[in-house]
C-alpha cells in the first residue's frame, strides 16, 4: 500500500499507474461537477416553482461550476485539459446519470436527494488522500458543505412531495424509482481492479462496493422514512454484482 | 522544481470561470432579499443568472478563452 503524501512538484516522479490513475479520476470528477448542470439548468431554471426556487437553481448550478473550476484546475496541472466536458453533448459523459435531461421539478428534486448525495461520497473518498493538492480541495470544508447543501434541498424537497400524498406521492416515487438505480450504479463494478489500484495508491478509501452499500443504507431509511417504496435494486442497473 | 507542463488553457479556463461563478453569486445576492418587496429587481437577478449560464451551458469554450 502506497502511503506517501505526493505534491504537484513531485507528481512526475511517481509510478505511471499513480499518475494515469490520478489524471482518470480528476477528468471524471470535472466531467460530472459540470454534467449536473447541464442536465438541469436548461429546463428547471426557467420552470422552477417560485422565484426563490429558480435563484436556488441558478446558485446551486454555480457552486457545482466551482466544484468543476477546482478539479479542472487540478487536472490542467497535471497536464489534463479538461476543457471537452464544457462542450460534449450530456449523450457522452462518463457517468450514465448525467447523460439525460433533467425536466420536472420532482426529478430536480430527487436528484439532489440521491445523485448529489453520491457526489458527496465520492468527495469523501479523496479525504486524507496521498495527492495532497486533491485533498486539500476536499478538505477545504466548503465543497462539501455545497454538496451537503444541496443534498438537503433535494431531500427536503423531496419529503414534502412525499408528504402531500396522492400524486404528488405518486409522482416523487416515480422519481425516486428512476433515480436509485442511477445512484447505485455511480459507485461502479464491485469487482473493479481499477477500484482495487486506487485504493492501494491512496487515492480512494473504500471499495466501490463498500461505498455502494453505506450510500444504499443511508437513502433506504430515508426514503422509507418518507413513507415511499424502496426501488428494487436489481432492475435497470448496469452493474448488478453489488 | 516543477517540470510537470500544465494543461494549456489551465490559467484562462480558472479565471474565466471564477468571473462566470461570481456574476451569478452576485445576482443571486442581489435578487434574495428583495424577493417580497421588489419583483423587478428579483426578475432581473434571474435574468442575469440565466444569461450566464446559458453561455455556460453552450460551452463554447474557444470563444471565451480566446
Amino acid at each position: 500500500m502506497f502511503t506517501e503524501k505526493v505534491d504537484l512538484k513531485d507528481f512526475e516522479k511517481q509510478d505511471p499507474e499513480y499518475q494515469d490513475l490520478l489524471r482518470r479520476v480528476l477528468a471524471i470528477q470535472a466531467d460530472c461537477e459540470i454534467g449536473g448542470p447541464n442536465l438541469y439548468v436548461k429546463h428547471i431554471l426557467p420552470s422552477a416553482p417560485t422565484k426563490l426556487d429558480q435563484l436556488i437553481v441558478a446558485r446551486t448550478a454555480a457552486e457545482e461550476m466551482d466544484h468543476f473550476r477546482k478539479m479542472a484546475r487540478l487536472a490542467g496541472d497535471v497536464g489534463v485539459d479538461v476543457t471537452y466536458t464544457l462542450s460534449r453533448p450530456n449523450q457522452e459523459r462518463y457517468v450514465e446519470a448525467f447523460r439525460g435531461e433533467i425536466k420536472t421539478w420532482e426529478d430536480y428534486a430527487v436528484f439532489g436527494f440521491l445523485v448529489d448525495r453520491v457526489g458527496r461520497f465520492q468527495l469523501e473518498e479523496f479525504l486524507d488522500c496521498t495527492y495532497l493538492p486533491l485533498a486539500r480541495v476536499v478538505e477545504d470544508p466548503d465543497i462539501i458543505r455545497e454538496e451537503e447543501g444541496h443534498v438537503d434541498f433535494g431531500t427536503n424537497a423531496s419529503a414534502e412531495f412525499a408528504a402531500k400524498g396522492g400524486e404528488s406521492k405518486e409522482r416523487i416515487q416515480r422519481a425516486v424509482d428512476y433515480w436509485y438505480v442511477k445512484g447505485l450504479d455511480m459507485f461502479g463494478n464491485s469487482k473493479s481492479y481499477r477500484s482495487e489500484r486506487y485504493m492501494f495508491w491512496g487515492l480512494k478509501r473504500r471499495p466501490n462496493a463498500v461505498a455502494r452499500q453505506q450510500y444504499k443504507d443511508e437513502i433506504d431509511a430515508l426514503i422509507l422514512k418518507m413513507g415511499l417504496t424502496l426501488p428494487d435494486p436489481n432492475k435497470g442497473r448496469l452493474y448488478t454484482e453489488y | 522544481m516543477n517540470t510537470m507542463q500544465a494543461a494549456p488553457n489551465t490559467d484562462a479556463l480558472d479565471q474565466q470561470f471564477k468571473e462566470f461563478i461570481q456574476g451569478i453569486k452576485k445576482a443571486v445576492g442581489t435578487g434574495i432579499p428583495h424577493l417580497k418587496d421588489d419583483p423587478k429587481i428579483v426578475d432581473q437577478a434571474i435574468t442575469d443568472c440565466k444569461e450566464i449560464l446559458d453561455v455556460v451551458m453552450e460551452g463554447n469554450v474557444k470563444e471565451w478563452l480566446a
